[in-house]
């Protein structure tokens, strides 16, 4: 390979993937998520975060970032908690890649600089970078098999290509040292290099023996080999190739790929495949460094950086400045990885509205898509000429940033430590700010009987139609609420009903007469109350009913089927 | 949300309304491992009074001044009443063991004795029990010696009226004055509910100003009544400090059911369950029980805990309740048992189920439906033997009885729960010795 073209490839791609970092890391200085991060210059974040690393790096904490570093980022401690297959898949890439990096990419500035006499031919490199290559293409089918059917992440093509190039990468450098092992003309480049000799009769001995135990693919080698010739040939093997050659076995798997290619090998030697395949590996290498910055993989720069300054805070609150940064890091620092989702409470509201921004994955995609413009600009909801497909998108976006319960799951589970319970805070103070307010505000600004009103003008539907059934199956079904006997004991322990102050602001309903309204089969009187919005989730009146009706888990489906049912209410235009 | 959790314990005691209470109370207080399933909000209706045995012939509608001469002359009249076959001496030990217990839960009974009292109820009635919280007994002195009274409620608390308490009794008790005020801090709200009115009264500012409210309304009483909202985990403390403040005798009403006094016996009884270290799942209902052959030990399969639990039991107590409870199901084949369908006494048909009369004062031939026990209470299987060695049963559940009516609903549950255990226990020791 051309020194030249080498070289120019991969300054280009550093230039590249350099770029990419600066445009990258900006960004965590750049976005502002949330209506205190308006108030803070960029400037002033930089500042921010050289102040808390001087103080980490030189105060007490250093050490703590040291623990965190082994631990949290090279171990993966919080992944490990979370779940094992993944965590296990997951180091495989990151210690094979890691090794193949430094030992074999970087091989002049490293292995030869710490391991003397170190040779690629020579075992243990030999075996160590066929167990790297393994370790990746081992670990990506793990994690390849650990995705989510549920909800999948819409994958932008980028991250596929980058996969791809990963998996060329490894597949490449097997195939191309399987080619290397089993190619006659790379043994008659050495001969000529080392014995100065390239005449097969001088050396049928070596060929003899480099054929049987080296596994090069000699297709003129007289058979059976004469046992006098081997013993010859040992010797001179061992005088002239010992040094810098083991055995080629201990590549276990380049090695049965070689003798799988032997009989396309002169096709192979022919048709120059030394080269091609070089250049392959090598520009996938290439390409894949110039593009890590704009897929989802810069997580590699992202999450360390955000376990680090987690750990570094130690628990303490954040700046302003430092919270906006950490907010814009966090979209970068997660890994899709889709363990809050499966953990999340209102994974099952989500199925049901059939929406995906109610699960924190997506919800964090989208949070960076509003911060970024890309969702909504402040006033486009009130366009005269709305984009209505980012307004619907908006919307769904809502709705799913609304109906999150701040159980706190998701950033409980979180295996790289994000902060989501404040990143759901502060896209919702986003979403309020270009006209998304709360359901709530929206809702109470009419009263429950006006909203009945208009869903019978609007609908002509029965308040139980079947189509709910599989949509809110406690309201659809009588059987989970006409055990009811209005007997008072929810009302009793409320303490949604015992905080409320007058009749004007206080609630309408109280969680027996939601039932009753029920049983009454007058369901629509119910979605717009303030008992169904106002409800805290307590289930004090579940634990404590009597009949054993599931009362605040039929709160939350209200809920629900009011945001779905009111809001397409509410998105039709009115008569001019 | 994987796999089902196993547990094992000595006894399960299923249902958690008063008798399911009492069986594991006593069950830990024997040293036995206990684990309770079922929702406790049935509690809730009840009144807070412990009634052992009021009234007895039913048909007659006689009334005893001692539950333990009605307790006589139910075993004679009525030998089969399963109240009738426990002994008077383990029925004062049980009632003793579970007032002490609720005492020690911060719910106070006054000493129980051998007499029934009589309590006024919200709407001007007299009942006639026989343990009384501390927090009523004012009200029974004051009934029996009628001096001049005030009664107090509150504007929007519907459930509770003054007005109707001294319209029924004002001719028997001249004395009798109500007054009605605002509550401290709900003006503005039309509707009040006494839970949340006993919550507000622990906090001492609120308090303070209800007594303010009063204070002046005194005038020549020597003893105020108020509906049952002072606190509610702390009604002790909110008792005394009412009575301080006014300076005489205070007593609260037992208001209609779901009650504060309701409240604060679910709440006493969760906590002796917990401090006594029963395993209590609330929420879950019990979908699966099964016997070994041997009569070793009972499978139950537990639903409404994520992803279900299977509790090994050595005996199992039934204190599933009636129809309300959901232990006894009726349909248009006959009543049922709910969990094992176990063969359940009943009149023959469902023409006679009821009395022409609704009102008839002998009571219904349904009320009197139930299981039947052995002496050791055992419920009978189809062949009149016990269904299983260790299966018993305790509370209302029990045939031949008519609570309400007999007023001995709190007597039926904890004195057979009390002679129930008693047997558990026993077979358990013989079961380790054998």
């Amino acid at each position: 390979m051309s020194s030249t073209i080498f070289f120019s490839t991969l300054y280009a791609s550093l230039v590249l993937c350099a770029l990419g970092l600066v445009w990258r890391v900006s960004a965590w200085f750049r976005l502002r998520i949330g209506p205190d991060a308006r108030d803070v210059a960029s400037s002033q974040r930089v500042a921010a975060v050289f102040r808390g690393a001087a103080s980490a790096l030189f105060g007490s904490r250093a050490l703590r970032l040291l623990g965190a570093l082994f631990l949290d980022v090279l171990l993966l401690r919080k992944l490990f908690a979370s779940e094992k297959l993944r965590w296990f898949g997951h180091l495989l890439v990151m210690v094979g890649f890691t090794l193949l990096l430094l030992m074999h990419a970087l091989a002049p500035l490293v292995s030869a600089k710490l391991f003397p006499g170190y040779q690629p031919t020579l075992d243990p490199y030999l075996f160590l970078r066929d167990l790297s290559g393994a370790m990746v293409l081992v670990g990506v089918a793990l994690l390849l098999f650990r995705r989510r059917a549920d909800f999948p992440q819409p994958r932008r093509l980028i991250d596929w290509a980058f996969v791809t190039l990963l998996l060329i990468v490894v597949a490449t450098g097997f195939v191309f040292e399987a080619y290397k092992i089993a190619s006659p003309r790379a043994f008659y480049r050495m001969t000529e290099q080392f014995i100065g000799s390239t005449d097969r009769k001088e050396l049928e001995p070596l060929r003899a023996v480099w054929a049987s135990e080296f596994g090069v693919a000699f297709d003129d080698l007289k058979q059976p080999v004469d046992p006098a010739l081997l013993q010859q040939g040992r010797k001179l093997q061992q005088d002239s190739c010992a040094s810098c050659h083991s055995k080629p076995t201990s590549a276990f798997v380049s090695y049965p790929v070689a003798r799988a290619l032997a009989p396309v090998e002169r096709m192979l030697d022919a048709g120059r495949a030394n080269e091609w395949l070089l250049y392959l590996h090598v520009f996938a290498c290439f390409l894949g460094l110039a593009s890590l910055p704009f897929t989802r993989f810069f997580h590699v720069v992202a999450a360390p950086v955000s376990l680090l300054v987690n750990a570094a805070a130690q628990n303490r609150a954040f700046s302003t400045a430092g919270r906006a940064s950490q907010r814009a890091l966090a979209l970068d620092a997660c890994v899709r990885c889709g363990i809050c989702d499966a953990r999340c409470s209102v994974a099952p509201v989500a199925r049901y509205l059939e929406n995906a921004y109610l699960l924190p994955s997506h919800k964090l995609v989208a949070t960076g898509a509003l911060a970024g413009g890309r969702l909504l600009r402040p006033g486009r909801e009130n366009d005269a000429s709305p984009d209505d497909t980012h307004r619907d998108e908006a919307r769904r976006v809502a709705e799913g940033a609304y109906l999150c319960t701040d159980c706190g799951r998701c950033t409980s589970r979180c295996p790289v430590g994000l902060d989501l319970a404040d990143l759901w805070r502060a896209g919702r103070d986003d979403l309020a700010a270009v006209g998304l307010p709360p359901p709530e505000q929206w809702v109470q600004a009419r009263s429950a009987l006006a909203w009945a009103e208009s869903l019978e003008a609007g609908s002509g539907q029965h308040p139980l139609a079947d189509a709910d059934a599989a949509f809110a199956p406690l309201s659809a079904d009588r059987r989970s609420f006409s055990r009811c006997v209005q007997c008072q004991a929810c009302t009793n322990v409320c303490p949604v009903v015992a905080h409320s102050i007058d009749a004007e602001h206080g609630i309408d309903l109280t969680p027996q007469k939601v039932m009753n309204l029920l049983r009454l089969g007058l369901r629509d009187l119910t979605l717009g109350s303030r008992m169904v919005w106002d409800c805290a989730s307590c289930y004090q009146c579940q634990e404590n009913c009597p009949e054993g009706v599931r009362v605040a888990d039929i709160m939350l489906e209200l809920r629900a089927l009011s945001v779905h049912r009111l809001g397409a209410l509410r998105g039709r235009r009115e008569p001019a | 949300m994987t796999g089902v959790r196993q547990a094992r314990c000595d006894v399960a005691v299923i249902g958690a309304g008063m008798a399911g209470m009492a069986a594991a109370l006593f069950a830990v207080e024997r040293g036995l491992s206990c684990i309770q399933v079922g929702n406790s909000g049935g509690l809730l209706f009840a009144s807070g009074l412990l009634d052992l045995l009021g009234v007895q012939p039913v048909a007659d509608g006689r009334l005893w001044q001692s539950p333990y001469e009605a307790l006589a002359a139910l075993a004679r009249e009525e030998p089969d009443h399963p109240l009738a076959r426990v002994d008077a001496r383990s029925i004062r030990s049980a009632f003793e063991r579970f007032v002490a217990a609720l005492g020690g839960a911060g719910l106070r009974y006054v000493s129980l004795g051998e007499r029934n009292r009589k309590v006024l109820t919200s709407i001007g009635t007299i009942k006639t029990t026989f343990g009384v919280p501390l927090s009523m007994v004012a009200g029974v002195d004051a009934l029996e010696t009628r001096p001049p009274c005030l009664l107090v409620d509150f504007r929007g608390l519907r459930e509770f009226s003054a007005v109707q308490i001294a319209a029924t009794l004002g001719e028997r008790w001249p004395g009798l004055r109500h007054e009605r005020i605002e509550f401290p801090g709900c003006e503005a709200l039309p509707e009040l509910y006494a839970a949340h009115l006993a919550r507000a009264l622990e906090a001492g500012e609120t308090r303070a100003r209800a007594i303010a409210l009063v204070k002046p309304l005194l005038g020549e009483a020597r003893a105020v009544g108020f509906p049952a909202v002072l606190g509610l985990a702390r009604s002790s403390e909110v008792h005394a400090a009412f009575e301080a403040g006014l300076g005489v005798p205070v007593f609260e009403i037992p208001t209609m059911p779901t009650s504060v006094p309701g409240l604060r016996l679910s709440g006493a009884l969760e906590a002796v369950m917990s401090a006594r270290g029963v395993r209590r799942h609330h929420q879950a209902t019990v979908r699966g029980l099964a016997f070994d052959g041997g009569g070793g030990t009972a499978t139950l399969d537990l639903e409404g805990i994520s992803g279900g639990e299977r509790v090994s039991a050595r005996a199992v107590v039934l204190a599933t309740g009636r129809f309300s409870g959901r232990g006894l199901v009726a349909d248009r084949e006959g009543v049922r048992e709910s969990i094992l369908g176990l063969p359940v006494l009943q009149p023959d048909s469902r023409e006679a189920w009821h009395q022409r009369d609704f009102l008839d004062p002998s009571g219904h031939g349904i009320n009197r439906a139930g299981l039947r026990v052995d002496d050791a209470w055992r419920p009978l299987g189809a062949d009149g033997r016990p269904a299983w060695p260790r299966l018993y049963a305790v509370g209302s559940i029990l045939a031949r009885q008519d609570w309400m009516r007999s007023k001995c609903g709190s007597g039926l549950a904890i004195a057979t729960s009390w002679a129930a255990i008693e047997q558990v226990a026993r077979e358990l020791r013989a079961a380790a010795a054998g």
